[in-house]
């Protein structure tokens, strides 16, 4: 039976429908778990709100804006840095959090009054800021504060202000998915076209569902300009509200995030004709097919492949170190909503392990359908798992690492299972080529710690060796290598800078000839 | 060429198509419908030496996804170098309804035919 059941689960019949085990032979067409369904009652889920969803993964990474939560302080705080959307601007959007702290009182006479003030308040308080996004809470939305108008209000009396207003309630969705959606939607209705902007190239994209963690974004703009393509806009991660008012300029939508994203291109295509093109910037194979395939829409491939060809040379050594001393590790790839199809072929064939199951909290069906797509037979798949069918999936599998969130990596810690945290990183950026060698490095220094190795002994019971002296990483990893490969000149540590980002905001780009007009774009 | 190597040979394709792309999957079957038809007959006609409208940006879109898998069939997979064009064809047809299948007709995701988003 491909469906699973988790013992832990047997009181809650219905989660069995939201587990599979790709099995020998089978297809999509046997079986696909349910998904972006309500949260059963009785099964303690690891989602986040709606609201969480529109602000923390989407709103928040746009850098330039004044973010403010309309609702209980709490709403706010208790979500806030959860995530390590860098900026350009020294963090601005990640270093304040702000809320209108709604109290009892307010339930009852409402809160406009209170919005109005806060707004003018946090405009006052940062002077060079003039852009903001309000964010409706369970609270505000229950008490049916008109949060439109109180902002309609705010920029007709403060000339040169503009206000978005993010209508995505806690409840708004089964998961912060739906919050995800509301704030996409909701960007296109009221903001896209309200803004000309100035095109300086004849390559011009929007680059869709990026948000910057740790520096994705700045790497992968760093290959674009170095394509001599203009990215008008990047949705959201390190992006400017105004860009993002301009979107609808652009000639192409790269996108990289479908899950966050997808609507916000297919809306685009539909409104402004603009066509939406996937991508994915982790693992080297598939980023050089991504730029590769940037490079064909718009006649410049051999830009594209020069960049291939360079980065592959530089980087691809320092990868392969690391796969040779990951192979057959067992990994469990338990993210939110889309890294596990983005990662769970690439990591397989670049980096030699085995993904033994994967997860996603608030993925959708279609998440579903590419993740398993692209594991192995053998991999189970579970959506919107609770914390009990986590640990009882660790105990079957056994898994030498997993990639998850902090909540269910620090369960995954006691049963002394290393975790890499899949949404904020480790030392990333993990995207791009030199991107996935800290990836690497980064699982290789997890699985391989020597201090992790202690925690397997349990001091109660064990015997604790006193004749050993001090481990490394590599007497570690290396014990069962092949003297050609641990002495081999062609393999090498990943031997680049601590902060890759720093020197890639001061780069200047080659100007380059007028290129041919295509007549399509 | 027998039926069951041809089976064999499409099983094949589908597999590449499902571990390494991801336009098979845009999230409504009319979506779905649009992108298996457009990107695999744009690479058949790759593979068939035939001219490809490549103009529209839509079909540029179509065109840059076929290029990339024309080439990965061609690099991965020798034998479709001994297929003549007639074959090539059929092979090319089995793997379009294939995918239809997997993606669209016999998918069991249930949000492919929800009107709004
Ligand atoms: S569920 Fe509602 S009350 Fe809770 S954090 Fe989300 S918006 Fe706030």
């Amino acid at each position: 039976m491909p469906y699973h059941l988790f013992k832990c689960s047997e009181c809650i019949p219905e989660r069995k429908k939201h587990a599979v085990i790709k099995g020998h032979g089978e297809t999509l067409a046997d079986a696909l778990p349910l998904g972006y369904l309500n949260t059963i009652p009785g099964t303690i889920s690891e989602r986040g709100c709606a609201y969480c969803g529109a602000k923390h993964v989407i709103g928040t990474p746009m850098k330039d804006v004044i973010h403010m939560s309309h609702g209980p302080v709490g709403c706010t705080y208790d979500t806030w840095q959860t995530k390590r959307y860098i900026s350009d601007n020294d963090n601005f959007q990640l270093k304040y959090t702000y809320a209108t702290d709604m109290k009892e009182k307010h339930i009852v006479f409402g809160a406009e009054k209170l919005l109005k003030q806060n707004i003018i308040e946090a405009f006052r308080a940062f002077p060079n800021i003039k852009r903001m996004t309000i964010y409706q809470t369970c609270a505000s939305a229950l008490i049916g504060d008109d949060i439109n108008a109180v902002a309609q209000e705010v920029m007709e009396e403060m000339p040169g202000v503009d206000i978005f207003v993010c209508n995505s309630p806690g409840f708004g969705g089964p998961s912060q998915s739906g919050g995800h959606h509301k704030i996409n939607i909701a960007w296109i209705k009221q903001k896209v076209g309200t803004v000309e902007p100035k095109i300086t190239s004849d390559y011009v994209i929007n680059y869709v569902g990026e948000y910057n963690i740790q520096g994705d974004q700045e790497v992968m703009l760093d290959y674009f300009k170095r394509m001599g393509i203009q990215v008008l806009s990047s949705f959201t991660g390190n992006g400017s509200y105004d860009d993002l008012r301009a979107m609808h300029r652009a000639h192409l939508n790269v996108l990289e995030c479908a899950r966050s994203a997808e609507y916000i291109c297919n809306e685009l295509r539909v409104k402004y004709g603009t066509p939406r093109l996937d991508i994915d910037g982790f693992g080297f194979e598939p980023l050089a097919a991504s730029l590769r395939k940037v490079g064909l829409f718009f006649g410049i491939e051999d830009r594209a492949q020069a960049i291939i060809a360079e980065e592959t040379a530089r980087w691809k050594p320092e990868l392969d170190w690391y796969k040779e001393r990951l192979k057959g590790k067992k990994v469990c790839l338990w993210p939110g909503g889309s890294k596990l199809w983005h990662w769970a072929h690439a990591i397989h064939e670049e980096m030699g392990v085995e993904v033994v199951s994967v997860y996603t909290k608030f993925g959708h069906q279609g998440d579903m359908e590419k993740g398993i797509s692209r594991c192995e037979e053998g991999a189970l798949a579970i959506d919107d798992p609770n914390e009990l069918e986590g640990l009882e999936a660790m105990e079957m599998l056994k898994p030498d690492i997993i990639f998850t969130g902090k909540r269910p990596g620090e369960v995954a810690k006691k049963i002394r299972v290393p975790y890499l945290n899949a949404h904020a990183y480790h030392n990333g950026p993990w995207k791009g080529f030199e991107g996935w060698v800290r990836f690497a490095r980064d699982i290789y220094n997890a699985i391989y710690s020597p201090l992790h190795q202690l925690s397997y002994l349990d001091i109660s019971k064990d015997e604790i060796p006193t004749d050993k002296g001090f481990l490394t990483q590599r007497m570690l990893s290396d014990a069962n290598l092949s003297e050609e490969i641990v002495s081999s000149s062609n393999l090498r540590e990943y031997t680049g800078k601590y902060d890759i980002i720093s020197d890639l905001r001061g780069k200047t780009y080659p100007d380059f000839p007028a290129p041919k007009q295509l007549s399509a774009v | 060429m027998t039926e069951d190597l041809m089976k064999e040979r499409i099983a094949q394709l589908v597999d590449y198509i499902m571990k390494k792309c991801l336009w098979q999957f845009h999230s409504r079957a009319w979506d779905r419908e649009r992108q298996n038809a457009g990107i695999l007959t744009k690479t058949m006609q790759i593979l068939c030496e035939e001219p490809v409208e490549n103009q529209t940006p839509a079909d540029r879109c179509y065109w840059v996804d076929a290029v990339c898998l024309a080439d990965g069939f061609r690099q991965k997979y020798p034998w479709l170098d001994s297929m003549d064009k007639a074959e090539i064809k059929i092979l090319m047809q089995g793997l379009k309804d294939r995918i239809d299948f997997l993606t669209i007709t016999g998918s069991l995701n249930e949000e492919l035919t929800v009107p709004l988003y």
